[in-house]
């Protein structure tokens, strides 16, 4: 009986299950291929991406944050621009001294990264989509209007140009690739510095035309709010029509064609109020929460580590190269200025940035702290966590700012000073020296006035990664400095190009005083 | 979906429904007894073990299959006072290398089956180079790298991490299978692609029984050298004495302050913080099961608990264990069974600076390193008192069963569930930190869900041919995620959480209260992989002489790009039992079998990145800084530049594998012998080449990258002196494997690459270290070779005296990475264990070696301790000290003593300067037991077995290796210091059975 259930059973069940397996079956591979398309929710593939302009946004943002990754990598800006002038001294840092020592090939993991251009492609690549792309946005999202469209590719533009200056300062000629070759990449030579900042200075110049001076801001070149954000939102972190200026300017001094240094540079002077800035005061200048505390419309250009977007960072700070206790909780300085150094730097009474008095100490704190002490703290930049005076945790929220008013001012002066326009130079010279406590200028007292003019901004500018180009600039105008004026003539003033960059690409070749 | 899954459980089957239980062969005749009493078990008539019937056809059949892999028993094995399934393997499997890099209980433990599958750069290839774990047929899921993305350091994963195989209690399991070959392998797919580790529960019986084992001990407090500021000191004077003549190199150099006042006891005080540091730990473990029910319903439930306490800074692990296993036979044709393992594992976590500096991201200023002194030093430990630091992995997996038995044909259906969570919950005080509290907080888990089945039919040929057909479908699905934060900078050391406003009406909702809201970082991730597979296998044997068996299957992976989702891979096993077919009567050979196979198995992508194409991200890092969230307070996407191109068409890899083994017994199996000879060839794997650096990449992930590796292993076992010919026995066991692995290709053609700091050439190993060959010093200036005028550079820097002689291979006169060598290499040539297991009437005694030969370690930590200079006074992680600073390691006199301010950095890591052999013989296991059971049989009826035993564990270690333990080394061959050390242990246990 049990036998004979069992096997009806089992006959019905095995005839319904070939059934079964076979229903199954089909159905198992339609459901698979449903079960295998799983979209990633870690990455955006390509089909998500550019079809709004949360999209655009998303990727003008990234091609800034990636810019403010490139100066902010091991602190490159400084390290390029304040470290290699040789005028800090580092304590401990040996990666330090071997720039300082000019040593640039030595085998430090900082060195090597300051040799790699990868960074700065990154922006530039970033940028190259972005272009190739954003139209296929204005096509799908009616949102998208072309007013905006055409901004977003003016600040793109001049980052991706912005961003070939920038390397050609530090590594002479550059491959120049401007489009994205997305997926058939092929190795390019490097092309001529001066054929790559020609193609810079026409990219910033377009660029500039379509920028506005402010965004959200009722400028007629860009209309509405940006992105639905107010002005606040983006006063002082984005590109404007006068940073391009301000930039183009500093190009055309680095290729020594002050003419054209002087016609940029006086269009940002002519017309910063309309862009919403001013001079600012020296208290300002050094205050824990001032002037390069989060993102502010007199950053010409700057890249801000905002506090309330929980962006503070421990690493790509000045701060974290020079602040030590008692200022942080640190004993010793990455670098420092010598006491003697400050002392010939600083040498006129009644300076607000530092001066001593008649008895020999300092008359404020504002740019060196412990000054009596073994090392003294150039403090000048001091953005701790909210603005705050509290060492103990090191993490910062200076911005990265490349340029501002009084830079170019007295870029200005320069280039005038060069070109014979003493009276001009002057005039800018004091419109610098008066804010910070100092008398106008005197040939009698001050000497002469290129020096006069490059000694200010050393003084304005220290720390803010001018210094070493300013050198450059001063010894081509004036050779002078024992070391440079050496470099300037074998190309020694270019970094050496990585190792790494050189065994991936076989068109690159070594800069020549490093081979 | 659901709709026809319900569908398939009638036509159904279960891929991994096979475990094999070959037992693994019994010599001890103590285990004897036991294995037998189960075997006998599962062949009864009509009863309820439905967990071998699938596979007993099977196994009578294809015998061949799976030679012995696993040199003792299971209990034996269970004699270790381990935490982790690798511990108790570590020598016990040939070709299964495992690398316990510390000794702290419950820290990761990389496995590695017949070699490295790719070259191992970071955390992520050692992931995917893990052989899978399956416990009685369920794929165990490990911990995905995706975490590392936001990670400054890999020093260790976000979260517990906690190894996830210490959930594995030894006593409750019947047998492991190191399963090496496509034959074992093939049918779990491509996760199977490394290897198999498979594991077989004890299985419920219909009688009642009871058993219960224990055991306690103490591992050992390490004994080691302290040294303090003075000898600190004078280490570093005579650098100072040679290279400066007023103490000083240059006038911005500093000497460090603790080192400079000779009066500060502090340092210069007596170093007795070992007091504090190292430890005895207790060890002990308790288990008890009980196995009933009837022939038609049994089960069996297990529960234990097991504590291994470390020997270095109060580190320690807990585990609580639960095991269920029932199975039912409600009818005739239908059984159903169902498992479930439960495991609690705890662990507390040493309290490196490293570590914490690291979880923190963030590295205060370390020009005073920890203080020697004992009391100060306890005064340091005590601020740890007002943290914590609770790390709970919850690990269950388990699995429900229908077997549907219509005789010759075999239908089985099963849902399996793998899940495990980690918490961990972290706050360090103002007082430990330089007044900056620290929260966060971590949950996050790893889930499997498959749904399997597996239909078989035994075809009825006649009396000497046996077809078998299996046909299979597994549909898999995984999901890991995490959510993590950190905050620094509480308002008070009271408040130790991360207190979020919890009122919705509040406008503060969800804004942290605690903590300031802008050094609050969030993260969470999340990812799936699903795995579709099918497969058929067809198995013939002719008269138990030759065994043919091909398998074939397709596997889909949603990491696999549209294009290419599917694979197709064939497996053919063949099977010849030459004792059978042509030695019928020889005496000499009991047993005689040659096995073959050969085919190709998939290998799964890790990420899902690539299976997408070109993607965006949100990565704007930099060095120093991992996870910058945006710009100017808004999501960004860009390429992900720092991760690496990967675009379309890319295809599945795959390993290709040959193997052939040769089984043997002789004189009635006293002699045993297992020979294997393979080549395993992992083809067309993904690496990121670094590369278009010109658009922004760092690397470009390009498929093409084939590594070999080719072996022999052999399993010799042979009882010596036998018992029957006296009350004395000796069983050696030696099981040795032979490694070799060579990259055979790199994408795109290329010869070779340089990623990071290692070389990979076609051709040469994948594991060598890239260095330059020293060769002595520099001791004037006028000894530096000058060429045309230019003195023999180092990467542009003009060598000086005082600098190190590096060969200069290519005789530039310029010291560059082209003149860097491949040399030695990081796994071992050759690895095994030898086991004795002696007997002697009721007496036992175990002997077990482990070695590693023809391996090489690079002492990291000796080239930091040299390299002083580097390390002082900056803020990097290199520059960490931590208290086993002061821990005398190493024979510092057989260094040169170079000038340490030389640009050209003399001691750095990259030389064979600091590379040594790395070789070593363990003793790992000494174990004397004894035998109550006849003492008790006329006193007791109610125990039927009682077995004691008193074992010591990691009592020697002889190496040519001049540093410490030569296993302590990370995935690099880096002997960084860091390895806590493995510690010598001695147990007292019991077994005893009900």
């Amino acid at each position: 009986m049990i036998m004979n259930k069992y096997t009806t059973n089992r006959l019905v069940t095995t005839s319904t299950l070939c059934i079964g397996v076979l229903v199954a079956f089909t159905l198992l591979l339609s459901g698979c291929k449903k079960m295998l398309d799983v979209d990633s929710s870690r990455i955006v593939g390509e089909k998500y991406m550019w079809n709004s302009l949360e999209d655009t946004r998303a990727a003008l943002m990234g091609t800034y944050g990636l810019m403010r990754a490139a100066l902010a990598d091991h602190n490159a800006h400084w390290l390029y621009g304040d470290v290699r002038a040789g005028e800090f001294a580092s304590p401990n840092r040996q990666d330090l001294r071997a720039i300082i020592a000019n040593d640039l090939t030595a085998s430090y993991p900082s060195l090597e990264a300051l040799s790699n251009w990868r960074r700065w492609y990154a922006v530039i690549n970033s940028a190259n989509i972005f272009l190739e792309r954003v139209p296929e946005v204005r096509e799908k999202d009616l949102r998208y209007s072309v007013n905006n469209m055409t901004v977003d590719i003016a600040q793109i533009r001049f980052l991706r140009a912005f961003a070939y200056f920038y390397m050609v300062r530090i590594w002479g000629d550059v491959p120049l690739i401007i489009s994205s070759h997305d997926g058939s990449f092929e190795n390019k030579p490097r092309e001529n510095q001066d054929k790559v900042l020609a193609w810079a200075e026409q990219e910033m110049l377009a660029a500039a035309l379509d920028l506005p001076y402010r965004y959200s801001a009722s400028d007629e070149q860009q209309q509405g709010d940006y992105y639905n954000e107010d002005s606040g939102r983006w006063d002082g972190a984005l590109a404007r029509k006068l940073t391009a200026y301000a930039v183009l300017a500093h190009l055309a001094a680095w290729q020594g064609n002050y003419p054209d240094a002087a016609n940029y540079s006086k269009f940002v002077l002519d017309d910063y109020a309309r862009a919403g800035m001013g001079y600012i005061s020296t208290g300002h200048l050094t205050d824990a929460n001032g002037f390069f505390f989060n993102k502010k419309t007199n950053q010409l250009f700057g890249f801000a580590f905002d506090w309330g977007h929980v962006d503070a960072s421990f690493t790509g700070h000045i701060e974290e190269l020079t602040l030590a206790e008692p200022v942080v909780n640190k004993q010793i300085p990455d670098i420092y200025l010598p006491k003697d150094s400050i002392i010939t730097i600083f040498n006129e009474a009644g300076d607000e940035r530092f001066a001593l008095d008649t008895l020999g100490t300092p008359v404020s704190e504002r740019y060196f702290s412990n000054y009596n002490g073994k090392y003294p703290i150039f403090s000048k930049i001091k953005c701790i966590m909210g603005g705050v005076n509290d060492p103990s945790f090191r993490i910062f929220t200076s911005a990265i700012v490349f340029t501002r008013l009084e830079d170019i001012t007295l870029l200005r002066a320069e280039a005038l000073a060069v070109l014979g326009e003493r009276q001009g130079a002057i005039n800018l010279l004091n419109e610098i020296r008066t804010r910070r406590g100092l008398d106008p200028y005197n040939e009698d007292i001050n000497g002469d006035l290129i020096n006069t003019i490059f000694l200010e901004r050393q003084r304005e500018l220290m720390g803010e990664g001018h210094r070493w180009y300013d050198l450059v600039r001063y010894n081509r105008i004036r050779p002078s400095h024992p070391m440079i004026g050496q470099l300037i003539t074998n190309g020694g003033i270019l970094w050496p190009v990585s190792r790494a960059l050189l065994t991936q690409n076989d068109q690159l070749t070594q800069n020549a005083y490093w081979q | 979906m659901s709709l026809f899954c319900t569908l398939l459980i009638l036509g159904a089957c279960p891929s991994f429904g096979c475990p094999n239980l070959i037992a693994d062969s019994k010599k001890g005749p103590l285990v004897d007894t036991i294995n037998a009493t189960i075997e006998k078990d599962s062949l009864t008539n009509d009863s309820a073990v439905v967990q071998f019937l699938p596979i007993d056809r099977d196994r009578s059949l294809f015998t061949d299959r799976n030679p012995q892999s696993i040199s003792l028993p299971s209990e034996d094995i269970a004699h270790y006072p381990a935490v982790s399934l690798q511990q108790y393997l570590k020598d016990q499997a040939v070709g299964l290398y495992i690398q316990e890099s510390s000794g702290e209980p419950g820290t990761i433990q990389p496995m590695f089956i017949r070699g490295l599958p790719m070259p191992i750069l970071s955390q992520k290839e050692v992931y995917q180079s893990q052989p899978l774990v399956v416990l009685d047929g369920i794929p165990l899921i490990s911990e995905h790298p995706f975490a590392y993305d936001i990670q400054q350091y890999d020093f260790n994963r976000i979260g517990p991490a906690t190894n996830l195989l210490s959930n594995i209690d030894m006593n409750n399991i019947a047998s492991v299978q190191v399963l090496k070959d496509l034959a074992g392998t093939a049918i779990y797919g491509p996760l199977g692609a490394n290897g198999v580790i498979a594991i077989t529960t004890k299985q419920p019986s219909p009688t009642r029984k009871i058993s219960f084992n224990s055991y306690v001990g103490i591992a050992q407090r390490p004994t080691v050298t302290t040294i303090n500021g003075a000898y600190e000191n004078n280490f570093r004077r005579q650098f100072y004495d040679r290279y400066t003549a007023s103490g000083q190199y240059s006038a911005d150099d500093t000497y460090p302050l603790y080192l400079s006042d000779s009066l500060n006891t502090a340092y210069y005080g007596s170093s007795n913080w070992t007091d504090n540091y190292y430890q005895n730990g207790l060890v002990y473990s308790a288990d008890a099961d009980i196995s009933g029910g009837g022939d038609r319903a049994n089960f069996r439930f297990a529960v234990g608990h097991m504590q291994n306490r470390g020997v270095a800074d109060e580190t320690g692990l807990k585990r609580y264990s639960a095991l269920f296993n029932i199975n039912m036979k409600p009818l005739e044709w239908l059984l159903f069974s169902a498992m479930i393992n439960g495991n609690r594992v705890q662990r507390d976590r040493n309290r490196t600076l490293r570590d914490r500096f690291a979880t923190m991201s963030y590295i205060p200023d370390l020009a005073s390193p920890l203080s020697p002194n004992n009391d100060i030093y306890r005064g340091y430990l005590q601020q740890f008192d007002n943290s914590f630091d609770n790390n709970a992995t919850n690990i269950v997996e388990g699995h429900a069963k229908l077997v549907f038995d219509f005789n010759r044909l075999k239908v089985t259906s099963r849902v399996a569930v793998d899940y495990n969570e980690g918490y961990r919950d972290l706050f360090y005080p103002r007082t430990l930190m330089e007044e900056n509290s620290y929260a966060s907080n971590y949950y996050g888990y790893n889930q499997r869900l498959l749904f399997d089945n597996h239909l078989s039919y035994d075809v009825d040929l006649g009396a000497q041919h046996t077809l078998y057909l299996e046909a299979g479908s597994t549909l898999q699905w995984d999901a890991f995620k995490y959510n993590y934060a950190y905050a620094y900078k509480g308002i008070n050391d009271f408040i130790k959480i991360n207190l979020l406003e919890s009122d919705p009406d509040n406008l503060d909702y969800l804004v942290p209260q605690a903590f300031p809201s802008q050094l609050v970082y969030k993260f969470l991730d999340y990812t799936k992989q699903n795995l579709v597979s099918f497969y058929g296998r067809g198995s013939y044997n002719f008269n138990d002489k030759y065994t043919a068996s091909l398998l074939l299957r397709s596997d889909g992976s949603s990491n696999a790009q549209p294009t290419s989702r599917w694979l197709f891979a064939p497996v053919l096993s063949l099977g010849w039992n030459i004792k059978n077919d042509l030695m019928g009567d020889d005496a000499t050979f009991s047993t005689f079998n040659l096995r073959a196979s050969a085919g190709r198995m998939g290998r799964l992508n890790v990420f899902d990145n690539f299976s997408q194409g070109p993607s965006y991200s949100a990565q704007l890092s930099y060095t120093g800084n991992v996870v910058a969230p945006g710009y100017n307070g808004f999501g960004v996407l860009a390429r992900p530049y720092e991760f690496g191109w990967s675009g379309y068409g890319i295809p599945w890899a795959y390993t290709d594998q040959l193997n052939i083994g040769l089984d043997m017994g002789l004189a009635d199996e006293r002699i045993r012998i297992n020979l294997d000879w393979y080549t395993k060839h992992d083809k067309n794997q993904l690496l990121g080449i670094p590369s278009y650096a010109e658009y922004g990449y760092n690397l470009s992930y390009e498929a093409g990258m084939d590594v070999n590796n080719t072996g022999v292993e052999l399993q010799l076992s042979a009882d010596v002196i036998q018992r029957s010919e006296g009350r004395f026995s000796w069983t050696p066991t030696l099981a040795v494997s032979y490694n070799q692995n060579k990259l055979t290709a790199l994408p795109g053609g290329l010869d070779e690459i340089v990623i990071g700091n290692r070389l990979f050439r076609v051709g040469e190993r994948i594991d060598q270290f890239w260095l330059l060959q020293n060769e002595g010093i520099y001791l004037t200036d006028a000894e530096i070779p000058i060429i045309g005028g230019i003195p023999q550079h180092f990467n542009g820097i003009a060598l000086r005296a005082g600098d190190p002689r590096w060969v200069d291979t290519n005789g530039d006169n310029a010291i560059t990475d082209v003149d860097k060598s491949l040399i030695g290499n990081i796994f071992p040539k050759v690895a095994g264990g030898f086991m004795n297991q002696f007997s002697y009437g009721n007496w036992s005694l175990d002997a077990n070696f482990y070695f590693n030969i023809g391996r090489n370690v690079l002492n990291a930590d000796m080239a930091n301790r040299f390299d002083f200079i580097n390390r002082e006074g900056t803020t990097n992680m290199n520059s960490v000290k931590e208290i086993t600073f002061w821990e005398k390691r190493g024979d510092y006199s057989q260094y040169p003593l170079y000038n340490p301010w030389s640009n050209v950095i003399p001691y750095r890591a990259d030389q064979d300067l600091f590379l040594e052999n790395g070789s070593f013989v363990k003793l790992r296991t000494l174990s004397v037991g004894y035998d109550l059971s006849d003492l008790l049989k006329g006193r007791s009826s109610t125990i039927e077995r009682l077995y004691i035993y008193c074992s010591g564990h990691n009592l020697f270690t002889l190496s040519p290796y001049t540093g410490r333990d030569p296993e302590l080394v990370d995935y690099m061959g880096y002997d960084t210091g860091y390895g806590m050390p493995i510690p010598r242990t001695y147990t007292l246990g019991i077994r005893m059975n009900l």
